[in-house]
């Protein structure tokens, strides 16, 4: 849940990057920090294993300047994506404040797509965190990939976004659609804060 | 020469306390989602929020741990480096669960640090005040703000 | 920890005045073993006497005196023994006032004796 500290007028709030295995959850990461300067942001932690595969998460604290006149950073983790690492996803998820789910565009990776959405969405109610609140944002990501291997954002908002979630298409190794999905994301946590006060 | 940040002013005291007494190095008191509440002391010897965040992943895995194993919670974590150890708790306030990482050096040790953290959690549950209903946070219109800030940090891509 | 080693720590707190004895680890302060009466803490006395003997030690060797071989802290009420033993450890006593210090100190080190 988001820190707020009217003291010292700050508020942190964490982002989870949630996803099936080889989504796109670290490229999302890497480019971010490949690309916001270093003042702005702190170190990329990566607990991977030797194959760069997420093990237990990746982490980026992110400045976000002076907002509404409180410091505002975020901090973005992603999960590793992999089936058997369930039990770490969600212990990443605790306190999230807002979700990308980054979704791999290819069709042969639909089930897996769906497998993990419905993976979010127990490890929240089992948190008890009401999704129907919850910031979600879905990522369509590899839509750089040939056309006849990917589904298009309105194939995939058919078939995976039923809720309705703000939904980006991207390129996340190219850095296309990264910053507009954190926007939005940012956005709309930013705007639970406002309508309702620190959860 | 110490380096002193606390988003919570409460915790300073005790946290200053405690690393006298325990001759510890450096203290991070955070929630257990890993944002950094306090810290004090020599924070060049990690990096603070990388360490907050690692040390919140560790005490949710051990957590997890003593659930499957039907134990209560583990009380704490300790490792001992050649150089340094670090110790890792979990503990009960009025502002709910919190997660308190501690750095030493050869001068502390874990039974020290150990048995001043017991007095810190008496002292924290002493001068912590209970959470207040906060008002809403940010302007109506933040948005500007934001895009203005995301801007800046995409280089002007968003 | 072996019964031999227990017994002879027991045999420390039978010398009339001491309220306990403990093996601590040197380097984390960390009892080892114990025998202690009501009322002694000793996980607080292991850690602060750990400590204390690193203390003394960096001072005794700063002075060119060596390591330290025995410390006695004689306080209003009581005192604390210590003696240096094999693998990293100290043996520590707590006293009562006006114990026979060269008694404790000859039963710590059969303790010692023991361990090694």
């Amino acid at each position: 849940m988001s820190l707020v500290n009217f003291t010292s007028r700050e508020i942190t709030c964490k982002i989870v990057y949630y996803g099936p295995g080889r989504s796109g959850k670290t490229t999302n990461l890497q480019y971010i920090y490949g690309n916001v300067p270093e003042e702005r942001r702190g170190k990329m932690v990566s607990l991977a294993t030797t194959t760069e595969r997420t093990l237990f998460f990746d982490f980026l604290p992110l400045d976000l300047g002076s907002i509404s006149g409180f410091t505002t950073r975020f901090q973005l983790y992603t999960v590793p994506g992999q089936i058997y690492y369930a039990a770490t996803r969600k212990l990443v998820l605790q306190g999230a404040d807002g979700v990308v789910f980054v979704v791999d565009s290819q069709a042969r990776q639909l089930d897996e797509n769906i497998n993990s959405l419905r993976d979010l969405q127990e490890n929240l109610i089992g948190e008890g965190v009401d999704i129907r609140t919850l910031p979600i944002v879905l990522q369509y990501n590899k839509q750089d990939l040939p056309k006849d291997l990917i589904l298009t954002q309105e194939e995939l908002d058919q078939v995976i976004n039923f809720r309705g979630y703000p939904s980006f298409t991207a390129d996340a190794r190219g850095g296309k659609g990264v910053f507009e999905t954190l926007k939005r994301v940012s956005e709309e946590v930013l705007r639970g804060l406002a309508a309702k006060g620190p959860a | 020469m110490k380096a002193i940040k606390t988003v919570e002013p409460w915790a300073l005291e005790p946290l200053e306390k405690f690393l006298a007494e325990a001759s510890a190095r450096l203290c991070l008191l955070t929630t257990p989602t890993g944002q950094v509440i306090a810290q004090y002391g020599f924070s060049r010897a990690v990096d603070v929020i990388s360490a907050a965040a690692l040390g919140a992943g560790i005490i949710s895995s051990s957590r997890e741990m003593a659930v499957m194993l039907e134990e209560p919670a583990f009380d704490a974590l300790n490792h001992q480096g050649e150089r340094h150890g670090i110790f890792l708790a979990e503990f009960s306030s009025p502002r709910g669960g919190l997660v308190v990482l501690i750095v030493y050096g050869p001068e502390s040790s874990p039974g020290l640090v150990q048995l001043f953290f017991e007095e810190f959690v008496r002292d924290i549950d002493a001068s912590c005040p209970p959470p207040a209903h906060q008002a809403p946070v940010l302007a109506a219109d933040f948005e500007k703000e934001l895009n203005d800030n995301l801007r800046t940090l995409s280089g002007g891509d968003v | 920890m072996s019964a031999d080693l227990q017994k002879k720590l027991e045999e420390v707190t039978r010398v009339r005045g001491v309220m306990g004895a403990m093996i601590v680890g040197a380097g984390d302060g960390l009892v080892v073993a114990e025998s202690l009466m009501e009322g002694v803490r000793g996980n607080a006395v292991a850690a602060l006497a750990a400590s204390l003997f690193s203390r003394f030690g960096d001072a005794s060797s700063a002075s060119g005196a060596g390591a330290p071989k025995f410390i006695h802290l004689q306080a209003d009420e009581g005192s604390l023994v210590a003696l240096p033993g094999a693998d990293d450890v100290i043996v520590v006593a707590v006293t009562d006032v006006g114990v026979n210090v060269g008694l404790v100190r000859l039963e710590m080190q059969r303790v010692v004796e023991a361990g090694t």
